[in-house]
């Protein structure tokens, strides 16, 4: 408790400085991750939920792959594995491309739940109306679908900007990377856990609450 | 019958030998420690009492919402602290564990508080009635219907341990992802009489990758199987 | 006759003075030729904590080749991991009284600090930093910083080459500090581990990566992509870390490292541990009876600015 006592504010007012560049990069990585990340679940869900033939089955190999093995493994095997391909690419690229590939797979099946959620005597009223299956899709189940999906997609962003953190092992500087190396440098362990602490809750409480918050405005009328 | 080129065996032996011992270990003690603490701080939730409710949702809240990477460095760059006249500094491995364990407990409690409220007041009401105290009501009524509902997704739980005990690798825990950094340090150095070709790594970490596959894969079917069957 | 009698022995004496100068200045601190020396030598008491435990607990590292690293069946092994299996055989009188534990760059003094070890032999560079929140034994081995460039990269002075370059290098070590210091326009890169840095080079995401040089050479000699730039710098020892404080620790152990260069130890734990192609390049690096090292007290070597 006497080190409680000794909490300096000081040490993560002084370090500001790189402590806001290291929440500018995680959350540089993080979005690019989270956009990227929609756009894959988007499609392969769809093409999961449609059965598209051999696009599916690559989907499903896909997903089991990616959600079967650790994240910090992918990370790893991007980074150090593609070199021997002559691929050479920035570290920031390692960085967001990794939590794409990674949270793309969740997204793919949270979008599948959500296409497949969708009543089916409403896709089958599209079609009496004389939808074909691309409009059908755009116009019936992917806005429907979506607001479906959309709680679980947003707790699969809010999985891939905590794993933003990992990305400290490939020397990218974001928040946790900086903070570790001021404790490394200072010892103050307490003053840089509460700084994480808060930046990482913070856009973590945010975004649950948002999704609480989707989830009654969202919520589908019971007649449908 | 050797499907392994020859720098390799020696390398996956290590890893085989030395990591994967030490990530099964980590994940065995933190899904028993985190059912444990997970279901008995769940049931706690359901107690109408706003205070204890609310620090129990405080623990859920902070040790799932933040990264498990920062809460196992906090643990490990915690200054040694005395009890009593022992001199007590948890090592990475105990940190790891630590932390691993703190996220799946606030998991499980979740789940819990979910399973258990989802049984139907009828319940409770009908165990009140056959004159169960709560304490006896939550054990011989509500939980073994409550649990039943969780055995897949604490598979799933189990699964996703596994996986973040290679967290466990930032703080030198020798666990299966350390143990093939080292082998690629090795032979990427020079220095220590191993060769290898320039793919090495790519045939390495793909190793380790493989061995997760065929660790959480079965669980994640397992854990599909038992959502049909038991829910 | 006589003078020539005189005169033969002033020769004489004086050519027996000239030897005597050369020898002494050969002989080793302790007065004593090597040949003389007693295996063990006389060592003050072991720590308390230590002695009853039965066995040393040491931080080394586990990925830096050649001082301290995992082989294939596990076995610590390396330069570090040498003096330390020293220190358990003049402790206890066995190399296997000794337990490991992996520290890294930037773990390793924390660990250290929280008393999860005794000592920490994990290539600690000497810095006047450091030793306010450490204490450093006498040196054991002296390390040069190189750069590891790609083959068609030319150097040339520093302090002309540096300026807008992007240097990678692990974290917390010295070539941190001086290139902050030292080169303000020099973007400087933390990887975590030693080949990550090697990656950075070969994929261009750095100019040149920045370290020790025994760690350097062997890259750039299993590697023809890579070479050295012929730049040596922060030529500083190494010391072993020791927590403040501990005055019977650093006694011993100052003790056991002097035992060690008196009777050429470190030359022979450098022969056992590094591939004999480097022997001559890092000969001089390994204290001996001829080579002693000294800490740069008096001029600090992360404010030392090449021009």
């Amino acid at each position: 408790m006497r080190v409680l006592a000794s909490f300096e504010w000081s040490v993560i007012w002084d370090n500001r400085g790189p402590l806001w560049h290291g929440f500018t990069h995680t959350i540089k990585a993080g979005v690019v991750g989270i956009v990227l990340a929609y756009v894959v679940g988007l499609v392969l869900g769809a093409v999961r939920a449609h059965r598209i033939p051999l696009l599916n089955q690559l989907a499903v190999s896909y997903v089991e792959l990616i959600r079967n093995t650790p994240i910090l493994v992918q990370i790893f095997f991007l980074y150090y594995g593609l070199p021997v391909f002559g691929i050479h690419l920035e570290t920031f690229t390692v960085a967001w491309l990794s939590i794409t590939i990674w949270g793309g797979a969740f997204m793919t099946e949270n979008f599948r739940a959500g296409f497949e959620a969708v009543p089916a005597r409403l896709r089958e009223a599209g079609y009496a109306l004389g939808f074909t299956p691309v409009q059908e899709f755009l116009n019936v189940t992917l806005p429907i679908g979506g607001r479906i999906a959309l709680p679980s997609t947003i707790n699969s962003a809010i999985s891939v900007i905590k794993n933003t953190s990992l990305l400290l092992l490939i020397g990218y500087p974001e928040l946790t990377y900086v903070a570790n190396n001021v404790q490394s440098n200072t010892f103050r362990t307490f003053e840089m856990f509460t700084a994480l602490a808060v930046c990482y809750l913070a856009i973590v409480w945010t975004l649950s609450a948002l999704i609480r918050f989707l989830e009654r405005r969202l919520a589908l009328p019971e007649a449908l | 019958m050797n499907p392994l080129p020859e720098w390799f065996r020696p390398i996956a032996e290590y890893i085989l030998r030395e990591g994967v011992p030490e990530t099964l270990r980590m994940a065995a003690i933190s899904v028993i420690a985190s059912l444990v603490i997970g279901v008995v701080l769940g049931t706690l939730m359901t107690i109408r009492f706003r205070p204890l409710q609310w620090l129990i949702r405080l623990y859920v809240e902070v040790w799932r919402g933040l990264p498990i990477l920062v809460t196992v460095l906090f643990i490990f760059w915690l200054p040694a602290f005395d009890v009593g006249s022992r001199h007590v500094q948890l090592s990475a491995y105990q940190s790891a564990a630590l932390a691993l364990t703190l996220w799946g407990s606030a998991q499980v409690a979740e789940a819990t508080r979910g399973a258990v409220q989802s049984i139907p007041k009828e319940q409770h009401e009908a165990a009140a009635a056959l004159g169960f105290g709560w304490v006896g009501r939550q054990v011989f009524v509500i939980l073994p219907q409550g649990l039943r509902r969780l055995v897949p997704p604490m598979v799933g739980l189990l699964v996703n341990l596994i996986q973040n005990t290679t967290i466990a690798f930032a703080i030198g825990v020798n666990e299966t992802l350390q143990a093939g950094q080292r082998q690629f340090e090795n032979v990427s150095s020079g220095l220590t009489g191993q060769t290898a070709p320039s793919y090495a790594p790519f045939l390495i970490f793909g190793f380790v990758a493989l061995l997760f596959f065929l660790i959480c894969f079965p669980l994640t079917r397992l854990a599909a199987y038992l959502e049909r069957r038991l829910v | 006759m006589k003078r020539l009698v005189v005169l033969a022995i002033v020769v004489a004496l004086v050519t027996a003075a000239a030897v005597a100068a050369t020898l002494g200045s050969a002989a080793p601190s302790g007065g004593v030729t090597q040949a003389k020396l007693p295996p063990k030598p006389k060592l003050p008491a072991l720590p308390a904590a230590v002695k009853a435990r039965g066995k040393w607990l040491i931080g080394v590292k586990c990925d830096t080749p050649p001082f301290g690293w995992q082989d294939t069946s596990g076995k610590n092994r390396g330069y570090d991991v040498e003096v330390a299996r020293q220190f358990a055989k003049w402790a206890f009188g066995s190399t296997s009284k000794v337990d490991f534990t992996c520290v890294t760059t930037a773990s390793r003094i924390g660990t250290l600090t929280s008393g999860r070890v005794d000592v920490i032999i994990s290539t600690l560079t000497w810095t006047a930093d450091r030793e306010r929140v450490i204490d450093y034994s006498v040196p054991y081995y002296n390390a040069a910083g190189r750069l590891l460039v790609k083959n068609n990269v030319t150097v040339g002075k520093l302090a002309n080459w540096m300026p807008g370059k992007k240097i990678v290098s692990t974290s917390g070590s010295i070539y941190d500090r001086w290139t902050h210091n030292c080169f303000k326009n020099t973007s400087f890169q933390v990887v975590s581990s030693p080949a990550a840095g090697v990656l950075a080079v070969k994929n261009d995401q750095a100019d040149a990566m920045m370290y020790d040089d025994a760690f350097l050479v062997g890259v750039a000699a299993n590697d023809n992509s890579l070479k050295l730039s012929s730049n040596i710098f922060l030529k500083v020892p190494w010391g072993i870390g020791i927590r403040k404080n501990e005055p019977d620790m650093k006694r011993w152990v100052d003790a056991a490292v002097r035992g060690m260069r008196n009777r050429d130890l470190f030359w022979s734990i450098l022969r056992r541990t590094i591939p004999r192609r480097f022997w001559k390049t890092f000969k001089t690096n390994a204290p001996s009876p001829t080579i002693k090292l000294q800490y740069p007290r008096a001029n600090p070597p992360e404010n030392n600015c090449p021009s």
